[in-house]
This record gives structure tokens, C-alpha cells and sequence, in this order.
């Protein structure tokens, strides 16, 4: 005959071994991530700093520069990347002196040898862009002067959509080419 | 009977050889195309442009444009007649901006361009639409139109929404390219060898709507298809109104400034008058 205490010390051992289980299937799972052990992606080198961005003003059909804070990385690529946001996030506000499609942003930025930019815009950048020869025209002169006047070295800029060439912007304005950025210096001055 | 095999064999050789090296030729000419797509890459001059669509597999309209043929290198002729070509801006399946809420600017460009023919037919000019009707024609395939066709001047014609008033453009050419040799000229930057003569265009278009009392610019701007003309070659761009009533007086009025305009500067364009 078991003895009574004995009965009940299993009984609580039993019932302390279903808890633990359904507990057990019911934690959610932990993803991989946050269990690895290795060291996250290293930290950006870089500062907070003040950038000058050219702003487009559609209603006076002008380009005026601003000053504007912005977190700027050490490397080249890195610094065009937040240089072309700067001057998006104005554009992005409501009002806007200039209003672009909800969503534009740089997918990507790289260079081709030391001097060539290659910008890569999301879609929403084209797509969600008004039409017309002024309003592209303001845009692609105050991206590229503001990229001149934060990174250093660059001489021709070149946009894709997606990872894909585009005849124009919204219709108009060329974004086949490579622009020079020394002859967008020169045409900026017609708008400031 | 053994040289009677020999001379069976020999033909079905020479057929053999013949094919493999007709493939192998074709396969060369893709490699230079592939050269020309890496130029392209480093801003290289406009008949790399024959491997962008390629590469990317995008549809196009109509077969890679032809580089132009620079005017004063072109064979001696005579004088050819003087007539404008009007480009109705967008059209087919590219509506161009959405107007006063719900016109298209297609539409919009289309009247005005078939006004602007009547002013100048009025003025004794002659002039041709590129497009007359609601047709999808690719900027390559104005420029090449407008190219083979050899008018006098290009006047391009577009409406938008945002600030006031009229701009005309001539092109402005700040793309990188590399410098090409003989009659050929660079696609990006055909433009060059009648900048001059374009912005004298435009000078006395934005003069003649200046007399209307309206706001009027005149800007250098990379917009296509200027920049791949070799004749004279403007835009002129109008803020519409949110009253098609209005929109419709604007188009006249500009439509007379733009013929009176060219009509003249029509004695600087080397045409015959």
C-alpha cells in the first residue's frame, strides 16, 4: 500500500510537469536574431552637422539655400544617401514649398570610379511626381546642387528609378543622362 | 575513288565552317554593343544609347534613333523651305498632367498646337503638326521625326499645374559626354549646333508674349526632345488656370505671340523665305 503523502507529492509533481509543458508551448518563439551571439552591423561612423540644401520654391520658380540638421556619415556614399534625404524631408512637409509624391526616398547610392554618382530613387520618387518642365527641372537642379555642396568630388550624377533607367522624370525632364554637376552649378544660378 | 570522297567531304567542310563562323560574327557585333553599353556607363556618347533598351528589355516604339547628322558637316543642298514643326506635348497612353482637376494636358497641347498651325498659316508660315491626333510617340521618336523632316523650327508644347504665367525653354546641355568624331554628333547633346540660333527663338517668343502683359520666363532646360534636335528647337510651357474657359483664351492668345514670334526671327533661320 503507497502511503498517502506519497500519493500527493506525485500527484503535485505530475500536475507541476503538465503546467510547465503547456507553458512551454505557449512562449513565443524567439527569433533567430536575438539569440545570435555575434556582433550587430558596426556603428556609422559619423556627426550630426549642418547641410546646406537648395530649395525649390514652385510658386516663385526660384531655389533658395537652407540650412538644415542632418546626421552625416564619413563615407562618401553614405553622406550623398542622407544628403538627397535633407533635401527630401523639405519637400516631404506639409506645406511644401515644392510637394513630391508621398514615399520618395534614395534606395541606394554608388559610385562608378571616384566622381560618378549613381543615385537610385525609389519608385514613389517618379511615379508620384508632378508633371511639368519647371517643376522636374526644380527638382533634379536642388538634388544634384545640394549633393555638390555636401560630398565632396563628385562630377557628373546620374538617377535611376528602381534600379532602372528612366527616359524622364514625370514626362519632361531627361534622366537618361549623366548630369555634370560644374553645368548645374551654372543653370541653378537662373533660379536663385 | 578515294580523291571522289575527298571532294564529297571538301564542300560539306567549307558548308561547316560557313557555319560556324556566320553565328560567330553575330556574336561579335553583340560584344560591341556591349562596349558601347559600358560607355554609356561612363557618359558616353549617344549611339551607346542603342544597348540601354536592350539591356533593360523595355519596350520601345520605335527602332534606336539614328545619330543626327551635324547641320554644317551635312551635304551642300539647297535651301530647304521654311516651315515650323509643332509638337503637341504627350499623347496615346502618356495623358502628360492632369489639368483644372480633370483635363488631360494631351488634350490640352493637341488644340493648341492646331491653333498655333492656324496663326502661322495666317502669317504665310507653313507648319506641320507631329502628332494630329491622340497618338503615343515616344521622345526618341519626336526627336527622329523632327530629325528626318528638317524644318526650320521645333516648337514644343506643354501645360502644368503649379506657379503662374508662361515659361519657353530652349535646351540646356549639361550632360556628359564624350566628344565625337567626324559627322556624327553625340544624341544627348545634338542641340549644340543650334543653341544659338534656338535661343534667339525663344528671346522673341517670351517678347512677343511680354507685349500680352503676362508673366513670362524664358530658361535654359535639360527637357527632351530638345536637346536631341539639331534644328532650332523651343518649349513653351503655360500654367493653366482652373477655368477651361480661361485656359482656352490663354492657348489663343500664346498660340499668336509664339507665331508672331517666329515669324520674326524667320529672316535669322537660313530657310528659304
Amino acid at each position: 500500500m503507497i502511503p498517502r503523502h506519497f500519493q500527493i507529492a506525485i500527484g503535485l509533481l505530475l500536475l507541476s510537469i503538465l503546467l510547465i509543458g503547456i507553458s512551454l508551448t505557449r512562449m513565443p518563439e524567439q527569433s533567430p536574431a536575438s539569440t545570435q551571439l555575434g556582433p550587430a552591423a558596426p556603428p556609422v561612423a559619423g556627426k550630426q552637422e549642418q547641410v546646406r540644401v537648395l530649395v525649390a520654391y514652385d510658386y516663385d520658380q526660384a531655389l533658395r539655400w537652407r540650412d538644415a540638421e542632418a546626421f552625416m556619415p564619413e563615407d562618401r556614399g553614405l553622406r550623398a544617401g542622407e544628403a538627397v534625404r535633407s533635401i527630401l524631408s523639405q519637400y516631404l512637409q506639409s506645406p511644401s514649398p515644392h510637394p513630391l509624391g508621398k514615399g520618395a526616398d534614395v534606395k541606394d547610392v554608388y559610385w562608378i570610379g571616384n566622381d560618378t554618382l549613381v543615385v537610385d530613387m525609389t519608385p514613389q520618387f517618379a511615379d508620384g511626381h508632378p508633371s511639368g518642365v519647371l517643376v522636374e527641372q526644380l527638382t533634379l537642379v536642388s538634388l544634384i546642387e545640394t549633393l555638390n555642396a555636401n560630398v565632396p568630388g563628385i562630377s557628373k550624377v546620374k538617377f535611376l528609378v528602381n534600379g532602372q533607367e528612366r527616359e524622364t522624370l514625370a514626362g519632361h525632364a531627361d534622366l537618361m543622362s549623366f548630369y555634370q554637376t560644374a553645368a548645374i552649378h551654372d543653370l541653378a544660378k537662373e533660379f536663385e | 575513288m578515294h580523291w571522289n570522297k575527298r571532294a564529297e567531304i571538301l564542300p560539306a567542310a567549307l558548308l561547316l565552317c560557313l557555319g560556324v563562323v556566320l553565328p560567330w560574327s553575330k556574336y561579335s557585333s553583340a560584344g560591341a554593343i556591349a562596349a558601347a553599353a559600358s560607355s554609356a556607363a561612363h557618359g558616353g556618347p549617344r549611339h551607346a544609347r542603342f544597348s540601354r533598351a536592350g539591356v533593360e528589355e523595355q519596350p520601345r516604339s520605335s527602332p534606336s534613333p539614328t545619330p543626327p547628322l551635324l547641320s554644317a558637316e551635312a551635304p551642300k543642298r539647297a535651301l530647304p523651305e521654311f516651315f515650323v514643326m509643332i509638337d503637341p506635348g504627350h499623347g496615346g497612353n502618356d495623358k502628360g498632367a492632369l489639368l483644372a482637376g480633370a483635363i488631360a494636358e494631351k488634350d490640352v497641347t493637341l488644340a493648341w498646337a492646331r491653333d498655333l498651325r492656324r496663326q502661322l498659316e495666317e502669317r504665310g508660315v507653313p507648319a506641320r503638326l507631329l502628332r494630329d491626333s491622340d497618338q503615343t510617340l515616344s521622345l526618341d521618336r519626336r526627336a527622329e521625326i523632327t530629325n528626318e523632316a528638317r524644318p526650320s523650327v521645333y516648337v514644343a508644347l506643354h501645360a502644368a499645374p503649379p506657379a503662374g504665367g508662361v515659361r519657353v525653354y530652349a535646351a540646356a546641355l549639361p550632360f556628359a559626354t564624350e566628344t565625337t568624331k567626324g559627322r556624327l554628333v553625340s544624341w544627348e547633346n545634338a542641340q549644340t549646333v543650334s543653341l544659338e540660333r534656338s535661343r534667339s527663338v525663344a528671346r522673341a517668343v517670351a517678347n512677343e508674349i511680354r507685349r500680352q502683359d503676362r508673366r513670362v520666363s524664358w530658361f535654359a532646360a535639360p527637357l527632351r526632345p530638345l536637346n536631341n534636335l539639331v534644328i532650332p528647337a523651343i518649349a513653351v510651357e503655360f500654367a493653366s488656370v482652373s477655368r477651361q474657359s480661361e485656359n482656352q483664351k490663354m492657348e489663343t492668345a500664346l498660340a499668336s505671340a509664339i507665331a508672331a514670334g517666329i515669324a520674326q526671327v524667320r529672316g535669322q533661320l537660313g530657310a528659304r523665305p
